[in-house]
Protein backbone atom coordinates (compact mmCIF):
# COMPACT_ATOMS: atom_id res chain seq x y z
CA UNK A 1 0.00 0.00 0.00
CA UNK A 2 2.87 2.02 0.54
CA UNK A 3 4.62 1.64 -2.48
CA UNK A 4 1.38 2.07 -4.21
CA UNK A 5 0.80 5.24 -2.82
CA UNK A 6 4.45 6.59 -3.51
CA UNK A 7 4.37 6.26 -7.37
CA UNK A 8 0.77 7.71 -7.68
CA UNK A 9 2.34 10.37 -5.75
CA UNK A 10 4.82 10.69 -8.35
CA UNK A 11 2.44 10.21 -11.13
CA UNK A 12 3.25 14.14 -12.10
CA UNK A 13 6.94 14.15 -12.31
CA UNK A 14 6.86 10.90 -14.00
CA UNK A 15 4.53 11.95 -16.73
CA UNK A 16 6.63 15.24 -16.77
CA UNK A 17 9.85 13.20 -17.26
CA UNK A 18 8.47 10.53 -19.67
CA UNK A 19 6.52 13.71 -21.95
CA UNK A 20 10.44 15.08 -22.40
CA UNK A 21 12.26 12.09 -22.93
CA UNK A 22 9.75 10.56 -25.45
CA UNK A 23 6.65 12.84 -26.08
CA UNK A 24 5.29 10.77 -28.96
CA UNK A 25 4.97 7.92 -26.58
CA UNK A 26 2.38 10.15 -24.00
CA UNK A 27 0.77 11.45 -26.54
CA UNK A 28 0.79 11.36 -30.85
CA UNK A 29 1.13 14.49 -32.80
CA UNK A 30 -1.71 15.97 -33.91
CA UNK A 31 -0.64 15.51 -37.47
CA UNK A 32 -0.22 11.86 -37.02
CA UNK A 33 -3.40 10.81 -35.67
CA UNK A 34 -4.97 13.10 -38.21
CA UNK A 35 -2.98 11.18 -41.06
CA UNK A 36 -4.30 8.00 -39.44
CA UNK A 37 -7.78 8.92 -39.55
CA UNK A 38 -7.70 10.62 -42.84
CA UNK A 39 -6.40 7.19 -44.34
CA UNK A 40 -8.80 5.12 -42.97
CA UNK A 41 -11.53 7.51 -43.90
CA UNK A 42 -9.99 7.64 -47.27
CA UNK A 43 -9.99 3.89 -47.58
CA UNK A 44 -13.80 3.37 -46.80
CA UNK A 45 -14.37 5.88 -49.64
CA UNK A 46 -12.74 3.80 -52.35
CA UNK A 47 -14.42 0.50 -50.76
CA UNK A 48 -17.60 2.14 -50.97
CA UNK A 49 -17.31 3.26 -54.97
CA UNK A 50 -15.66 -0.32 -55.66
CA UNK A 51 -18.49 -1.89 -54.20
CA UNK A 52 -20.94 0.41 -56.24
CA UNK A 53 -18.97 -0.93 -59.29
CA UNK A 54 -20.63 -3.97 -58.60
CA UNK A 55 -23.52 -3.26 -58.11
CA UNK A 56 -24.54 -5.45 -55.13
CA UNK A 57 -28.02 -5.56 -53.45
CA UNK A 58 -29.26 -7.15 -50.71
CA UNK A 59 -31.77 -8.87 -53.05
CA UNK A 60 -29.06 -10.31 -55.22
CA UNK A 61 -27.46 -10.98 -52.37
CA UNK A 62 -30.23 -12.66 -50.56
CA UNK A 63 -31.85 -14.52 -53.49
CA UNK A 64 -28.29 -16.12 -54.78
CA UNK A 65 -27.90 -17.39 -50.76
CA UNK A 66 -31.21 -19.01 -50.49
CA UNK A 67 -29.92 -20.71 -54.01
CA UNK A 68 -26.76 -21.49 -53.08
CA UNK A 69 -28.09 -22.60 -49.46
CA UNK A 70 -30.41 -25.15 -51.74
CA UNK A 71 -26.95 -26.44 -53.78
CA UNK A 72 -25.38 -27.11 -51.15
CA UNK A 73 -28.10 -29.16 -49.21
CA UNK A 74 -28.06 -31.14 -52.80
CA UNK A 75 -24.62 -32.13 -52.24
CA UNK A 76 -25.58 -34.36 -49.64
CA UNK A 77 -25.21 -37.14 -49.59
CA UNK A 78 -21.98 -37.36 -52.47
CA UNK A 79 -22.88 -39.60 -55.15
CA UNK A 80 -20.74 -40.69 -57.91
CA UNK A 81 -23.79 -41.06 -60.66
CA UNK A 82 -22.90 -44.66 -60.88
CA UNK A 83 -18.83 -44.31 -62.91
CA UNK A 84 -16.67 -44.31 -60.31
CA UNK A 85 -13.68 -45.82 -62.00
CA UNK A 86 -14.45 -42.94 -65.07
CA UNK A 87 -14.00 -40.11 -62.32
CA UNK A 88 -11.03 -42.07 -60.87
CA UNK A 89 -9.74 -41.94 -64.67
CA UNK A 90 -10.21 -38.90 -64.91
CA UNK A 91 -8.03 -38.24 -61.92
CA UNK A 92 -5.16 -39.80 -62.74
CA UNK A 93 -5.63 -38.14 -66.61
CA UNK A 94 -5.38 -34.47 -64.71
CA UNK A 95 -2.64 -35.58 -62.96
CA UNK A 96 -1.09 -37.32 -66.47
CA UNK A 97 -1.89 -33.70 -67.47
CA UNK A 98 -0.07 -31.89 -64.97
CA UNK A 99 2.57 -34.03 -65.46
CA UNK A 100 3.40 -33.78 -69.39
CA UNK A 101 2.74 -29.84 -68.98
CA UNK A 102 5.27 -29.41 -66.11
CA UNK A 103 7.85 -31.51 -67.76
CA UNK A 104 7.28 -29.38 -70.80
CA UNK A 105 7.77 -25.97 -69.26
CA UNK A 106 10.38 -27.11 -67.02
CA UNK A 107 12.53 -27.82 -70.22
CA UNK A 108 11.73 -25.15 -72.46
CA UNK A 109 12.34 -22.47 -69.45
CA UNK A 110 15.40 -23.37 -69.43
CA UNK A 111 16.82 -21.99 -72.29
CA UNK A 112 14.28 -18.81 -71.57
CA UNK A 113 15.92 -18.34 -67.73
CA UNK A 114 19.46 -18.28 -69.76
CA UNK A 115 18.97 -16.10 -71.85
CA UNK A 116 17.08 -14.00 -68.97
CA UNK A 117 20.04 -14.49 -66.63
CA UNK A 118 22.74 -11.34 -66.31
CA UNK A 119 25.90 -13.26 -66.08
CA UNK A 120 25.35 -15.69 -68.52
CA UNK A 121 23.85 -13.37 -71.49
CA UNK A 122 26.13 -10.51 -71.59
CA UNK A 123 24.37 -8.04 -73.69
CA UNK A 124 22.42 -5.91 -71.14
CA UNK A 125 19.61 -5.05 -73.89
CA UNK A 126 18.86 -8.75 -74.69
CA UNK A 127 18.47 -9.66 -71.16
CA UNK A 128 16.68 -6.64 -70.09
CA UNK A 129 14.17 -7.14 -72.69
CA UNK A 130 13.51 -10.62 -72.12
CA UNK A 131 13.10 -9.87 -67.88
CA UNK A 132 10.47 -7.44 -69.04
CA UNK A 133 8.96 -9.84 -71.25
CA UNK A 134 9.11 -12.90 -68.57
CA UNK A 135 7.24 -9.91 -65.67
CA UNK A 136 4.58 -9.10 -68.40
CA UNK A 137 3.36 -12.20 -69.17
CA UNK A 138 4.14 -14.30 -65.57
CA UNK A 139 0.49 -12.65 -64.03
CA UNK A 140 -1.63 -14.24 -66.67
CA UNK A 141 -3.38 -16.84 -65.61
CA UNK A 142 -3.78 -20.31 -66.36
CA UNK A 143 -7.61 -20.17 -67.49
CA UNK A 144 -6.68 -16.79 -69.76
CA UNK A 145 -4.63 -19.32 -71.93
CA UNK A 146 -7.11 -22.30 -71.60
CA UNK A 147 -9.67 -19.90 -73.33
CA UNK A 148 -7.53 -19.50 -76.59
CA UNK A 149 -6.09 -22.71 -76.61
CA UNK A 150 -9.37 -24.46 -76.59
CA UNK A 151 -10.93 -22.10 -79.28
CA UNK A 152 -7.21 -23.00 -81.38
CA UNK A 153 -7.10 -26.47 -81.07
CA UNK A 154 -10.20 -27.63 -80.41
CA UNK A 155 -11.48 -29.31 -76.97
CA UNK A 156 -9.35 -32.51 -75.07
CA UNK A 157 -6.43 -32.80 -73.02
CA UNK A 158 -3.88 -31.03 -75.30
CA UNK A 159 -4.90 -27.65 -75.15
CA UNK A 160 -5.59 -27.93 -72.13
CA UNK A 161 -1.68 -28.88 -71.10
CA UNK A 162 -0.74 -26.29 -74.17
CA UNK A 163 -2.29 -23.86 -71.31
CA UNK A 164 -0.52 -25.00 -68.33
CA UNK A 165 2.83 -24.49 -70.68
CA UNK A 166 2.67 -21.11 -71.57
CA UNK A 167 1.27 -19.99 -67.84
CA UNK A 168 4.40 -21.47 -66.61
CA UNK A 169 7.22 -20.42 -68.89
CA UNK A 170 7.43 -17.25 -67.55
CA UNK A 171 7.24 -17.82 -64.18
CA UNK A 172 9.47 -20.85 -64.13
CA UNK A 173 12.34 -18.82 -66.73
CA UNK A 174 12.54 -15.83 -64.10
CA UNK A 175 13.20 -18.51 -61.64
CA UNK A 176 15.51 -20.09 -63.28
CA UNK A 177 17.52 -17.39 -64.21
CA UNK A 178 17.27 -15.98 -60.74
CA UNK A 179 19.09 -19.23 -59.80
CA UNK A 180 21.38 -19.26 -62.77
CA UNK A 181 22.60 -15.43 -61.47
CA UNK A 182 22.75 -16.97 -57.98
CA UNK A 183 25.35 -19.50 -58.82
CA UNK A 184 28.81 -19.17 -57.26
CA UNK A 185 31.04 -17.50 -59.38
CA UNK A 186 34.18 -18.94 -57.57
CA UNK A 187 33.16 -22.59 -58.73
CA UNK A 188 33.38 -21.56 -62.27
CA UNK A 189 36.08 -19.86 -61.98
CA UNK A 190 37.87 -22.52 -60.80
CA UNK A 191 37.21 -24.78 -63.61
CA UNK A 192 38.47 -22.16 -65.75
CA UNK A 193 41.55 -22.16 -64.42
CA UNK A 194 41.97 -25.90 -65.30
CA UNK A 195 41.39 -24.83 -68.98
CA UNK A 196 37.21 -26.13 -69.14
CA UNK A 197 35.48 -24.77 -72.12
CA UNK A 198 32.30 -22.96 -71.92
CA UNK A 199 29.84 -26.59 -72.01
CA UNK A 200 32.18 -27.93 -69.83
CA UNK A 201 31.99 -24.83 -66.99
CA UNK A 202 28.07 -25.28 -67.35
CA UNK A 203 27.74 -28.81 -67.10
CA UNK A 204 30.50 -29.09 -64.07
CA UNK A 205 29.89 -25.86 -62.59
CA UNK A 206 26.40 -24.24 -63.52
CA UNK A 207 24.50 -27.31 -64.13
CA UNK A 208 25.73 -28.80 -59.96
CA UNK A 209 24.68 -25.63 -58.43
CA UNK A 210 21.35 -25.87 -60.47
CA UNK A 211 20.08 -28.87 -60.64
CA UNK A 212 18.74 -29.53 -56.70
CA UNK A 213 16.77 -25.91 -57.34
CA UNK A 214 15.80 -26.74 -60.51
CA UNK A 215 14.02 -30.13 -59.29
CA UNK A 216 12.64 -28.87 -56.26
CA UNK A 217 11.12 -26.19 -58.59
CA UNK A 218 9.67 -28.93 -60.37
CA UNK A 219 8.28 -30.56 -57.92
CA UNK A 220 6.70 -27.21 -56.43
CA UNK A 221 4.97 -26.77 -60.35
CA UNK A 222 3.63 -29.89 -60.69
CA UNK A 223 1.96 -29.53 -57.32
CA UNK A 224 0.31 -26.05 -59.02
CA UNK A 225 0.08 -27.86 -62.12
CA UNK A 226 -2.46 -30.22 -60.93
CA UNK A 227 -4.66 -27.52 -59.69
CA UNK A 228 -4.29 -25.50 -63.06
CA UNK A 229 -5.12 -28.86 -65.32
CA UNK A 230 -8.41 -29.03 -62.83
CA UNK A 231 -8.75 -25.57 -63.89
CA UNK A 232 -8.47 -25.42 -68.07
CA UNK A 233 -11.00 -28.19 -67.89
CA UNK A 234 -13.61 -25.75 -67.27
CA UNK A 235 -13.58 -24.21 -70.76
CA UNK A 236 -13.20 -27.62 -72.58
CA UNK A 237 -9.63 -28.78 -71.64
CA UNK A 238 -10.03 -32.12 -70.55
CA UNK A 239 -9.75 -33.62 -67.38
CA UNK A 240 -11.30 -33.09 -63.88
CA UNK A 241 -12.72 -29.56 -64.78
CA UNK A 242 -14.77 -30.91 -67.65
CA UNK A 243 -16.77 -33.14 -65.55
CA UNK A 244 -17.34 -30.64 -63.27
CA UNK A 245 -18.54 -27.77 -65.19
CA UNK A 246 -20.74 -30.32 -67.22
CA UNK A 247 -22.37 -31.35 -63.55
CA UNK A 248 -22.47 -28.05 -62.45
CA UNK A 249 -23.96 -26.94 -65.76
CA UNK A 250 -27.03 -29.66 -64.74
CA UNK A 251 -27.37 -28.95 -61.11
CA UNK A 252 -26.19 -32.45 -60.30
CA UNK A 253 -24.75 -31.11 -57.29
CA UNK A 254 -24.46 -34.80 -55.57
CA UNK A 255 -21.99 -35.41 -58.09
CA UNK A 256 -20.19 -32.25 -58.09
CA UNK A 257 -19.52 -32.82 -54.44
CA UNK A 258 -17.96 -36.44 -55.50
CA UNK A 259 -15.66 -35.53 -57.67
CA UNK A 260 -14.44 -32.75 -55.51
CA UNK A 261 -13.91 -34.76 -52.16
CA UNK A 262 -12.25 -37.24 -54.36
CA UNK A 263 -10.33 -34.19 -56.28
CA UNK A 264 -9.14 -33.25 -52.95
CA UNK A 265 -8.02 -36.19 -51.50
CA UNK A 266 -6.02 -36.56 -54.83
CA UNK A 267 -4.30 -33.10 -54.27
CA UNK A 268 -3.62 -34.14 -50.28
CA UNK A 269 -1.95 -37.62 -51.41
CA UNK A 270 0.00 -35.61 -54.43
CA UNK A 271 1.58 -33.00 -52.10
CA UNK A 272 2.39 -35.61 -49.11
CA UNK A 273 4.50 -37.45 -51.63
CA UNK A 274 6.00 -34.27 -53.60
CA UNK A 275 6.78 -33.20 -49.70
CA UNK A 276 8.46 -36.67 -49.34
CA UNK A 277 10.69 -36.33 -52.42
CA UNK A 278 11.73 -32.89 -51.73
CA UNK A 279 12.97 -33.32 -48.65
CA UNK A 280 15.12 -36.91 -49.93
CA UNK A 281 16.13 -33.81 -52.85
CA UNK A 282 17.66 -31.21 -49.95
CA UNK B 1 53.55 -47.57 -48.49
CA UNK B 2 50.66 -50.43 -50.75
CA UNK B 3 49.13 -52.42 -48.34
CA UNK B 4 50.15 -50.40 -45.13
CA UNK B 5 47.15 -49.98 -42.85
CA UNK B 6 44.96 -52.34 -45.47
CA UNK B 7 44.51 -49.87 -48.15
CA UNK B 8 46.38 -50.28 -51.88
CA UNK B 9 46.35 -47.71 -54.79
CA UNK B 10 44.48 -50.67 -56.90
CA UNK B 11 41.87 -51.03 -53.79
CA UNK B 12 41.13 -47.57 -53.56
CA UNK B 13 40.56 -47.48 -57.83
CA UNK B 14 38.32 -50.58 -57.57
CA UNK B 15 36.11 -49.01 -54.24
CA UNK B 16 35.92 -46.21 -57.06
CA UNK B 17 34.80 -48.06 -59.97
CA UNK B 18 32.56 -49.56 -57.76
CA UNK B 19 30.99 -46.33 -57.09
CA UNK B 20 30.88 -44.90 -60.25
CA UNK B 21 29.21 -47.55 -61.72
CA UNK B 22 26.99 -47.88 -58.67
CA UNK B 23 26.31 -43.65 -59.47
CA UNK B 24 25.46 -44.86 -62.88
CA UNK B 25 22.83 -47.49 -62.64
CA UNK B 26 21.27 -45.12 -59.75
CA UNK B 27 21.14 -42.18 -62.74
CA UNK B 28 20.12 -44.77 -65.29
CA UNK B 29 17.23 -46.23 -63.13
CA UNK B 30 15.91 -42.30 -62.57
CA UNK B 31 16.55 -41.85 -65.56
CA UNK B 32 14.14 -44.90 -66.36
CA UNK B 33 11.62 -44.14 -63.47
CA UNK B 34 11.06 -40.04 -65.19
CA UNK B 35 10.20 -41.73 -68.96
CA UNK B 36 8.04 -44.18 -67.72
CA UNK B 37 5.89 -41.63 -66.14
CA UNK B 38 6.08 -39.29 -68.80
CA UNK B 39 5.07 -42.04 -71.13
CA UNK B 40 2.28 -43.62 -69.21
CA UNK B 41 1.26 -39.47 -68.36
CA UNK B 42 1.42 -39.34 -72.26
CA UNK B 43 -0.85 -42.71 -72.94
CA UNK B 44 -3.20 -41.50 -69.97
CA UNK B 45 -3.92 -37.45 -71.18
CA UNK B 46 -4.97 -38.91 -74.57
CA UNK B 47 -2.78 -36.45 -75.36
CA UNK B 48 -0.70 -38.88 -78.09
CA UNK B 49 -4.34 -39.47 -79.76
CA UNK B 50 -5.15 -35.91 -80.15
CA UNK B 51 -1.87 -35.32 -81.62
CA UNK B 52 -1.74 -38.00 -84.37
CA UNK B 53 -4.78 -36.43 -86.25
CA UNK B 54 -1.55 -34.30 -87.72
CA UNK B 55 -1.27 -31.10 -89.35
CA UNK B 56 0.30 -29.73 -86.35
CA UNK B 57 2.38 -27.44 -88.01
CA UNK B 58 -0.24 -25.85 -90.40
CA UNK B 59 -2.99 -25.37 -86.92
CA UNK B 60 0.10 -23.37 -85.34
CA UNK B 61 0.71 -21.16 -88.11
CA UNK B 62 -3.01 -20.72 -88.81
CA UNK B 63 -3.37 -19.62 -85.15
CA UNK B 64 -0.59 -17.53 -85.22
CA UNK B 65 -2.01 -15.66 -88.17
CA UNK B 66 -5.00 -14.85 -86.41
CA UNK B 67 -3.94 -13.77 -83.02
CA UNK B 68 -1.42 -11.37 -85.13
CA UNK B 69 -3.24 -8.04 -85.88
CA UNK B 70 -2.56 -6.89 -89.76
CA UNK B 71 -1.05 -3.99 -89.02
CA UNK B 72 0.07 -1.70 -91.88
CA UNK B 73 2.78 0.65 -90.96
CA UNK B 74 1.70 4.01 -92.94
CA UNK B 75 -2.05 3.51 -91.40
CA UNK B 76 -0.87 2.97 -87.87
CA UNK B 77 -2.25 5.99 -86.26
CA UNK B 78 -5.15 6.53 -88.33
CA UNK B 79 -9.01 6.66 -86.76
CA UNK B 80 -10.61 3.39 -85.67
CA UNK B 81 -12.48 3.06 -88.93
CA UNK B 82 -9.11 2.46 -91.17
CA UNK B 83 -7.94 -1.43 -91.37
CA UNK B 84 -4.54 -1.74 -90.25
CA UNK B 85 -4.57 0.79 -87.43
CA UNK B 86 -3.96 0.45 -83.69
CA UNK B 87 -6.96 2.44 -82.93
CA UNK B 88 -8.85 -0.74 -85.46
CA UNK B 89 -7.12 -3.21 -83.10
CA UNK B 90 -8.06 -1.49 -80.00
CA UNK B 91 -11.64 -1.12 -81.22
CA UNK B 92 -13.47 -1.52 -78.20
CA UNK B 93 -10.67 0.17 -75.76
CA UNK B 94 -13.63 2.39 -73.84
CA UNK B 95 -15.98 -0.64 -73.30
CA UNK B 96 -12.72 -2.71 -72.13
CA UNK B 97 -11.71 0.29 -70.12
CA UNK B 98 -14.93 0.36 -68.24
CA UNK B 99 -14.73 -3.61 -68.03
CA UNK B 100 -11.56 -3.15 -66.34
CA UNK B 101 -12.36 -0.50 -63.90
CA UNK B 102 -15.32 -3.26 -62.74
CA UNK B 103 -12.56 -5.86 -62.22
CA UNK B 104 -9.97 -3.69 -60.33
CA UNK B 105 -13.13 -3.21 -58.08
CA UNK B 106 -13.87 -7.19 -57.81
CA UNK B 107 -9.98 -7.46 -56.56
CA UNK B 108 -9.73 -4.91 -54.40
CA UNK B 109 -13.82 -5.76 -52.46
CA UNK B 110 -12.79 -9.40 -52.86
CA UNK B 111 -9.20 -8.69 -50.84
CA UNK B 112 -10.66 -6.20 -48.53
CA UNK B 113 -13.12 -9.08 -47.65
CA UNK B 114 -11.40 -11.95 -47.49
CA UNK B 115 -8.27 -10.15 -45.89
CA UNK B 116 -10.59 -9.23 -43.12
CA UNK B 117 -12.33 -12.88 -42.58
CA UNK B 118 -8.85 -14.06 -42.53
CA UNK B 119 -6.97 -11.91 -40.03
CA UNK B 120 -9.84 -12.36 -37.89
CA UNK B 121 -10.21 -16.27 -38.23
CA UNK B 122 -6.02 -16.44 -38.35
CA UNK B 123 -5.96 -15.85 -34.71
CA UNK B 124 -7.87 -18.45 -33.91
CA UNK B 125 -5.62 -21.04 -36.03
CA UNK B 126 -2.42 -20.26 -34.78
CA UNK B 127 -1.54 -22.53 -32.38
CA UNK B 128 0.38 -19.81 -29.86
CA UNK B 129 -3.04 -17.80 -29.09
CA UNK B 130 -5.44 -20.21 -29.88
CA UNK B 131 -5.42 -23.36 -27.24
CA UNK B 132 -8.56 -25.04 -28.51
CA UNK B 133 -7.55 -27.76 -30.33
CA UNK B 134 -10.31 -28.90 -32.23
CA UNK B 135 -11.37 -25.23 -33.35
CA UNK B 136 -8.15 -25.04 -34.18
CA UNK B 137 -7.65 -27.99 -36.81
CA UNK B 138 -11.86 -26.73 -37.66
CA UNK B 139 -10.30 -23.61 -39.12
CA UNK B 140 -7.31 -24.50 -40.56
CA UNK B 141 -9.04 -27.18 -42.27
CA UNK B 142 -11.48 -24.96 -43.45
CA UNK B 143 -8.52 -22.77 -45.30
CA UNK B 144 -7.35 -26.03 -46.72
CA UNK B 145 -10.50 -26.72 -48.18
CA UNK B 146 -10.65 -22.98 -49.29
CA UNK B 147 -7.79 -23.31 -51.30
CA UNK B 148 -7.94 -26.92 -52.82
CA UNK B 149 -11.29 -26.01 -54.63
CA UNK B 150 -10.15 -24.71 -57.79
CA UNK B 151 -11.48 -21.19 -58.13
CA UNK B 152 -12.76 -21.67 -61.38
CA UNK B 153 -15.29 -24.25 -59.99
CA UNK B 154 -16.07 -22.04 -57.28
CA UNK B 155 -17.10 -19.03 -59.69
CA UNK B 156 -18.98 -21.70 -61.93
CA UNK B 157 -21.25 -22.40 -58.77
CA UNK B 158 -21.25 -18.84 -57.65
CA UNK B 159 -22.46 -17.93 -60.86
CA UNK B 160 -24.95 -20.35 -61.24
CA UNK B 161 -26.14 -19.15 -57.96
CA UNK B 162 -26.51 -15.42 -58.12
CA UNK B 163 -26.39 -15.24 -62.05
CA UNK B 164 -23.43 -14.31 -64.09
CA UNK B 165 -21.39 -11.13 -62.89
CA UNK B 166 -19.09 -9.32 -60.67
CA UNK B 167 -21.05 -10.24 -57.43
CA UNK B 168 -20.13 -14.25 -58.21
CA UNK B 169 -16.29 -13.32 -59.00
CA UNK B 170 -16.21 -11.27 -55.86
CA UNK B 171 -17.66 -14.16 -53.40
CA UNK B 172 -15.03 -16.63 -55.02
CA UNK B 173 -11.58 -14.27 -54.76
CA UNK B 174 -13.10 -13.65 -50.89
CA UNK B 175 -13.08 -18.00 -50.56
CA UNK B 176 -9.94 -18.00 -52.60
CA UNK B 177 -8.12 -15.24 -50.71
CA UNK B 178 -9.76 -15.96 -47.37
CA UNK B 179 -8.30 -19.93 -47.51
CA UNK B 180 -4.47 -18.36 -48.80
CA UNK B 181 -3.80 -15.78 -46.47
CA UNK B 182 -5.43 -17.56 -44.00
CA UNK B 183 -3.03 -19.94 -44.09
CA UNK B 184 0.12 -17.31 -44.45
CA UNK B 185 -1.40 -14.99 -41.45
CA UNK B 186 -1.74 -18.05 -38.97
CA UNK B 187 2.03 -18.86 -39.69
CA UNK B 188 3.08 -15.97 -39.65
CA UNK B 189 1.44 -15.02 -35.84
CA UNK B 190 2.97 -18.22 -34.76
CA UNK B 191 6.48 -16.57 -35.37
CA UNK B 192 5.58 -14.02 -33.02
CA UNK B 193 7.03 -12.70 -30.29
CA UNK B 194 5.20 -13.70 -27.03
CA UNK B 195 6.60 -11.52 -24.25
CA UNK B 196 4.89 -8.41 -25.39
CA UNK B 197 1.68 -10.81 -25.19
CA UNK B 198 2.57 -11.86 -21.64
CA UNK B 199 3.56 -7.54 -20.92
CA UNK B 200 0.01 -6.89 -21.79
CA UNK B 201 -1.11 -9.83 -19.56
CA UNK B 202 0.78 -8.42 -16.76
CA UNK B 203 -0.94 -5.20 -17.17
CA UNK B 204 -3.97 -6.80 -16.60
CA UNK B 205 -5.68 -7.12 -20.27
CA UNK B 206 -8.03 -9.25 -21.58
CA UNK B 207 -7.42 -11.43 -24.58
CA UNK B 208 -8.79 -8.97 -26.98
CA UNK B 209 -6.18 -6.42 -25.65
CA UNK B 210 -3.44 -8.90 -25.76
CA UNK B 211 -4.11 -9.54 -29.16
CA UNK B 212 -4.70 -5.39 -29.87
CA UNK B 213 -1.89 -4.63 -28.27
CA UNK B 214 0.59 -7.03 -28.13
CA UNK B 215 0.21 -8.55 -31.81
CA UNK B 216 -1.33 -6.25 -34.14
CA UNK B 217 1.16 -3.92 -33.58
CA UNK B 218 3.95 -5.61 -34.02
CA UNK B 219 2.51 -8.29 -37.20
CA UNK B 220 1.06 -5.83 -39.31
CA UNK B 221 3.53 -4.70 -41.42
CA UNK B 222 4.27 -8.38 -42.50
CA UNK B 223 0.44 -8.54 -42.50
CA UNK B 224 -0.13 -5.82 -45.43
CA UNK B 225 3.02 -6.94 -46.86
CA UNK B 226 1.11 -10.43 -47.68
CA UNK B 227 -2.48 -8.66 -48.33
CA UNK B 228 -0.79 -6.39 -51.00
CA UNK B 229 0.75 -9.09 -52.42
CA UNK B 230 -2.57 -10.99 -52.45
CA UNK B 231 -4.01 -8.48 -54.19
CA UNK B 232 -1.72 -8.61 -57.16
CA UNK B 233 -2.55 -12.31 -57.75
CA UNK B 234 -6.37 -11.35 -56.94
CA UNK B 235 -6.37 -8.55 -59.64
CA UNK B 236 -5.10 -11.07 -62.59
CA UNK B 237 -7.67 -13.99 -61.24
CA UNK B 238 -10.78 -11.66 -61.27
CA UNK B 239 -9.52 -10.42 -64.91
CA UNK B 240 -9.70 -14.57 -65.68
CA UNK B 241 -12.89 -15.46 -63.85
CA UNK B 242 -14.62 -13.25 -65.93
CA UNK B 243 -14.19 -15.91 -68.38
CA UNK B 244 -16.76 -18.54 -66.98
CA UNK B 245 -19.26 -16.13 -65.70
CA UNK B 246 -17.67 -13.81 -62.96
CA UNK B 247 -18.07 -10.58 -65.01
CA UNK B 248 -15.66 -7.58 -65.57
CA UNK B 249 -12.44 -7.94 -68.41
CA UNK B 250 -13.23 -11.51 -68.78
CA UNK B 251 -16.52 -11.43 -70.21
CA UNK B 252 -14.65 -9.81 -72.95
CA UNK B 253 -12.54 -11.89 -73.56
CA UNK B 254 -15.18 -14.48 -73.88
CA UNK B 255 -16.89 -12.59 -76.05
CA UNK B 256 -13.43 -11.74 -78.63
CA UNK B 257 -13.26 -15.92 -78.18
CA UNK B 258 -16.86 -16.52 -79.25
CA UNK B 259 -16.63 -14.12 -82.66
CA UNK B 260 -13.23 -16.14 -82.58
CA UNK B 261 -11.57 -12.37 -83.03
CA UNK B 262 -8.23 -13.95 -82.03
CA UNK B 263 -6.42 -10.64 -82.63
CA UNK B 264 -8.98 -8.83 -80.24
CA UNK B 265 -8.26 -11.17 -77.83
CA UNK B 266 -4.61 -10.36 -77.86
CA UNK B 267 -5.46 -6.56 -77.64
CA UNK B 268 -7.41 -7.37 -74.30
CA UNK B 269 -5.01 -9.60 -73.16
CA UNK B 270 -2.25 -6.99 -73.47
CA UNK B 271 -4.24 -4.62 -72.14
CA UNK B 272 -4.70 -6.42 -68.96
CA UNK B 273 -1.73 -7.58 -68.68
CA UNK B 274 -0.32 -3.91 -68.98
CA UNK B 275 -3.05 -2.28 -66.45
CA UNK B 276 -1.50 -5.34 -63.75
CA UNK B 277 1.64 -4.67 -64.39
CA UNK B 278 1.27 -0.63 -63.49
CA UNK B 279 -0.37 -1.68 -60.45
CA UNK B 280 1.60 -4.26 -59.31
CA UNK B 281 4.18 -1.60 -59.73
CA UNK B 282 2.42 0.91 -57.50
CA UNK B 283 1.66 -2.26 -54.88
CA UNK B 284 5.20 -3.12 -55.07
CA UNK B 285 6.53 0.28 -53.80
CA UNK B 286 3.86 -0.02 -50.92
CA UNK B 287 5.06 -3.47 -50.02
CA UNK B 288 8.85 -1.73 -49.68
CA UNK B 289 7.39 1.22 -47.49
CA UNK B 290 5.82 -1.32 -44.95
CA UNK B 291 8.99 -3.22 -44.85
CA UNK B 292 10.80 -0.51 -43.80
CA UNK B 293 8.64 0.77 -41.78
CA UNK B 294 8.45 -2.83 -39.75
CA UNK B 295 11.76 -2.29 -39.63
CA UNK B 296 12.37 0.14 -37.01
Amino acid sequence: MVALRSVRLNDGAMMARAMMIAPEAIRLPLWLRLRGWLMAVLFAAVFLAACRELDVSLVVLGDGLGKLGKFVAAMWPPSDGGHALHLLYVVVQTLAMAVIGTSVATVLAVPVGMLAARNLVANPIIHFAIRRFLDLFRGVPVLVWALIMVAAFGLGPVPGILAIILTDIPRLGKLFAEAMENVDARQIASLRVTGAGRLAVLRFGTLPQMLPVWLSQCLYFLEQNFRAAAIVGVVGGGGIGFELQERIRIFAFDEVAFITLLYIVAVGVLDVASDALRARLT
Amino acid sequence: MPGEGGVSLAGIEAEHRRRLRRGRMWTAAQFMAVSLVLAASVHLSGAADNAIDGGWGERVASFFDRLLPQLRGEALLADRMTPGSLASWFHDLPRWLEAMRVTIAMAFVGTVVGGVIAFVLAFFAASNLNRNKALRLLVRRGFDAARTIPDAILALIFASAFSIGAVAGVLTLIVATTGSLGKLFSEALENAQMQEVEAVRATGGNWLQEMRFGIVPQMLPQLLSYWLLRMEVNLSLAAALGVVGAGGIGIELQRAISFTEFDTYLAILLLIVGCISVLDTISEHLRHHLIGEGAH
